[in-house]
């Protein structure tokens, strides 16, 4: 499938006032979000790289691309793209962009709004759209990149993105700390870590559910990715030996780590100040609800929590809502609950739609004027 | 509501003295509001010279309250306005022809700041190095850094979505702005973002940043703050040609190493430099220098200056110099930072360009460049953000010679011609505004120019803020006829004039 094909799906789409659901691979991100549409448009055989001048640490690639295919081609010239969205390697850059997923290494690299240069999409008109460029600055014209990122597809479908890449770390090293102990004592390792001028690609604390689901023991654990040149990371392991018993772990955790959505029914992301995670985050890690996967980035300020991989029924849906909510009472006040994934039949009750705004009316009913594009994604 | 002037008369004739100006006053104050053309002299520019507009009026709120009463009569009058912070802008963008000017220069409170959390929310007006300066006690920096710090304002970075040296590692205004309360040209306010960084919903935030006033305005920003690096080490390394500096400005990017900046001067902009107030003490017979900064921690600078330098001698660097203390590293990028000014010494007028290229066609375009330069007899002096193929190609001439200016703009328009060719884009850093217009259907199809127009159209359905500027208003196709006549009415214009210094399309052959 080629940008042609989708504009004359979505031209025939309007026509006849059919919605289109807009699918990556559908392997990923089956978020089970209410959208009303019988056709599914699917970029999945629209791959490939476009252009690719490894000394411009720039990629532009069709949409359907897996970010695994992204990391093999990048791989070829010791370059990648920082960006590891919870979910499979499978899923597309497409769907990334579309959600706005990100994983472990945002707090270093950013979210995908700060990693994407440009793209193209068809708006739910069928007219072709480019937004931003191929280089990695550029402030001609409004930012219509920014605007389809974490759209959900309802604004257009996105054909192909170009991406900021980095040179592939010459050592890339991965540590446990055990968080034992009181209460107490886990937060004052917590703190002393975080507040070390230690400058780790990525650090996850790992509540004790998730770190058995990824081969880490019982215990909750810190996760801590350090890269860069030898020197670099060599000085941090030093440092993080001065504050913690570090424990080497193979790199590969990370998969793991981000297949923990996998079986999830439902992943509840709350979103917070960085200081308040800091306070909360051991007592959040101690209170272990069996079942119920806990991550938390302090220093994005945000937390993950995965419902129902461990096969529980659907009920553990509610719980967790009930537990994000008891977050949001006990100490994080200041803070944001996105659903990520849901049970279909929680969706309506729970989540509000996030575009009911006249400014974000006016842009749907600007960029899908037959409103045929992932109608109901965004609760709209 | 006033009467609809007649369209056969000029527009707000009597603007200047209208009730408008009375009631302008009525809020702000009538020290605050300026409306006699004398007075007026000093907004008809901004930072870049060559373009000039004469504002009917300027109104300059000083509190959040103020600000929303100003634009609010402006609505109900119908009538088109430009907001303005500094002025320090380099693309035309901050220009009003014959409408009014809403400075928000005063509105410069730091609101709050969360040392912990790392973040601040100030005002519109607050000047960028003042911000830096508020914060820097406690460990921490707001990273765009543009040129003109020490007088741009953060409401000025956040509608140009400002760059500057240190946004090749930091990222730019973009990467650093969390949430924003918008003051839309209807008179409603809305809030942008979260301050707590991510939320469901559309981008509105990433949308408006880079929307050079042509959406509203903002009264208030949320920025991320950042920590100092543990280590900030400066080098130079100066060459006896320009294509060996650019051949070593790609071969650090390839390389991986991201350094905090990295900036390029040629022979010309160096000597005007040295010969300036702003003398940096860089080597007046190179061709070329490179102003490398790396910073991080300790260790891991070592080793990357190791390579940096090993990089710039097997690329021919002459020497490479390491700044020994902070107050050499200040005087290495103080030349930096002020040669735009220290251009002012070669002609009355100066012509800036901002275009960016793919980093591996940095050696050939300057190449270009040169060659572009000697046809048509210019001296263009090149100082620029190497490290992201951010060019400024600048020639200082004076507009006053027709012959000369003629000259400068071919050149200039050829030398864009030869960016947008290798991939790249006509803005960096310094907006569209009036300078850039011309160029933008050469980089975007007719389609995309519209999306952008239609996204314009939901901030400000009636295009009254900066009117006249970044997309051509023939690239909109849902120009809506009726507020369209409103707009020409207020604003006594049909279509932009054709500008003194308006480069000329870059024609199709």
């Amino acid at each position: 499938m080629r940008t042609e094909a989708v504009v004359s799906a979505i031209k025939e789409s309007a026509a006849t006032h059919a919605p289109l659901r807009v699918a990556g691979r559908s392997t990923w991100l089956d978020a089970g979000r209410p959208v009303r549409a019988d056709k599914t448009l699917s970029l999945h055989d629209d791959s490939g790289v476009v252009s690719y001048v490894p000394g411009d640490l720039t990629l532009t690639v069709r949409a359907g691309t897996s970010l695994s295919e992204i990391e093999r081609v990048t791989g070829e010239h010791d370059q990648w793209l920082p960006l590891d969205p919870y979910g499979s390697g499978e899923g597309t850059i497409g769907a990334t962009i579309a959600t706005a997923s990100a994983g472990p290494l945002a707090s270093s690299f950013g979210l995908p709004r700060d990693l994407l240069l440009g793209l193209e999409f068809v708006n739910g008109r069928g007219d072709v759209v480019r937004g931003g460029g191929k280089v990695v600055k550029n402030v001609a014209g409004f930012d219509l990149s920014r605007l389809l990122t974490g759209a959900w597809g309802t604004l257009g479908v996105i054909t192909e993105v170009t991406l900021r890449l980095y040179a592939a770390p010459a050592v890339d090293r991965t540590f446990a700390v055990v968080l034992d102990g009181s209460e107490r004592e886990m937060a004052s390792l917590i703190r002393g870590i975080i507040t070390s001028p230690l400058a780790p690609y990525a650090l996850l604390l790992l509540n004790s559910s998730a770190a058995r689901a990824v081969g880490l023991g019982e215990q909750p654990v810190c996760l801590i990715r350090f890269g860069g040149n030898d020197p670099v990371v060599r000085a941090q392991i030093n440092g993080l030996s001065q504050i913690a018993r570090p424990e080497e772990t193979e790199t590969a955790v990370w998969v793991r780590v981000r297949q923990l959505d996998g079986n999830a029914h439902t992943t509840i992301r709350v979103v917070s100040l960085p200081q308040r995670f800091l306070a909360a985050s051991a007592r959040i890690l101690s209170e272990d609800v069996p079942g119920i996967h806990t991550c938390i980035d302090p220093r994005r300020g945000v937390l993950r929590l995965n419902v129902g991989a461990e096969g529980e029924d659907g009920d553990g849906g509610i719980s967790a809502i009930g537990a994000s909510q008891d977050l949001h009472k006990n100490g994080a006040d200041a803070s944001d609950v996105i659903f990520e994934k849901l049970p279909a039949e929680v969706w309506r009750e729970v989540s509000p739609s996030v575009v009911s705004d006249d400014l974000s009316r006016g842009i749907k009913r600007a960029f899908d004027p037959h409103h045929i594009l992932n109608p109901g994604i965004l609760g709209d | 509501m006033t009467q609809p002037t007649p369209a056969s008369t000029p527009a707000h004739p009597s603007l200047a003295q209208s009730p408008v100006a009375e009631r302008l006053a009525e809020i702000v104050g009538a020290r605050h509001v300026l409306n006699r053309p004398s007075e007026l002299l000093v907004y008809n520019s901004d930072g870049l010279p060559g373009y000039r507009r004469q504002p009917k009026l300027a109104v300059f709120p000083g509190t959040r309250e103020e600000t929303i009463a100003v634009v609010r009569l402006l609505a109900d009058e119908g009538l088109p306005f430009v907001p303005r912070g500094a002025g320090t802008g380099l693309s035309g963008g901050a220009l009003a022809d014959d409408i009014v000017v809403v400075g928000l220069h005063r509105l410069k409170k730091i609101i709050s700041l969360d040392i912990e959390n790392r973040r601040a929310t100030v005002e519109p007006g607050v000047v960028n190095l003042r911000l830096n300066k508020f914060v820097a006690p406690h460990g921490l920096l707001y990273a765009p850094d543009p040129s003109s710090e020490a007088a741009c304002t953060i409401g000025g970075n956040v509608a140009e979505n400002a760059g500057g040296p240190h946004c090749l590692k930091y990222g730019v205004t973009l990467n650093h702005v969390l949430a924003m309360t918008v003051l839309l040209p209807s008179g409603d306010v809305v809030e942008l973002g979260s301050k707590l960084g991510e939320r469901d919903g559309y981008d509105l935030r990433g949308a408006f940043i880079g929307s050079e006033g042509c959406f509203g305005l903002a009264l208030d920003i949320t920025v991320k703050l950042t920590p100092r690096p543990q280590t900030v080490r400066t080098l130079l390394a100066d060459f006896m040609s320009v294509d060996a500096a650019a051949h070593v400005t790609s071969a650090i990017i390839a390389s991986g190493i991201v350094p905090a900046a990295l900036e390029f001067m040629d022979g010309p902009t160096i000597r005007v430099v040295e010969d300036s107030i702003y003398a940096a003490g860089y080597p007046r017979d190179a061709e070329a220098i490179l102003l490398i900064e790396l910073d991080g921690l300790e260790a891991g600078v070592s080793a990357d200056l190791e390579a940096v330098r090993r990089i710039c001698l097997d690329g021919g660097a002459r020497n490479v110099k390491v700044a020994r203390d902070d107050a050499e590293r200040m005087k290495l990028w103080q030349g930096r930072k002020k040669a735009f000014g220290a251009m002012g010494r070669l002609a009355p007028h100066l012509i800036v360009q901002d275009a960016v290229i793919p980093r591996t066609r940095l050696p050939e375009i300057l190449d270009t460049i040169h060659r572009i330069s000697e046809k048509y007899g210019v001296v263009v002096c090149n100082v620029f953000h190497a490290g992201d193929g951010n060019l400024h190609p600048n020639i200082a001439y004076s507009a006053d010679d027709p012959a000369e200016s003629e000259r400068v703009h071919k050149a200039m328009t050829e030398i864009m011609q030869a960016c947008i060719d290798a991939g790249g884009s006509i803005t960096g850093e310094h907006g569209v505004g009036l300078d850039k217009m011309g160029y933008m259907e050469s980089i975007f199809s007719e389609s995309s120019l519209n999306a952008m127009c239609e996204l314009r159209g939901v901030f400000d359905p009636e295009r009254r803020s900066n009117p006249g500027k970044v997309v051509p208003i023939h690239a909109c196709k849902e120009w809506n006829a009726v507020s369209g006549d409103r707009l020409r009415m207020a604003a006594g214009v049909s279509e932009p004039r054709p500008l003194e210094a308006d480069p000329p399309r870059p024609s199709a052959q």
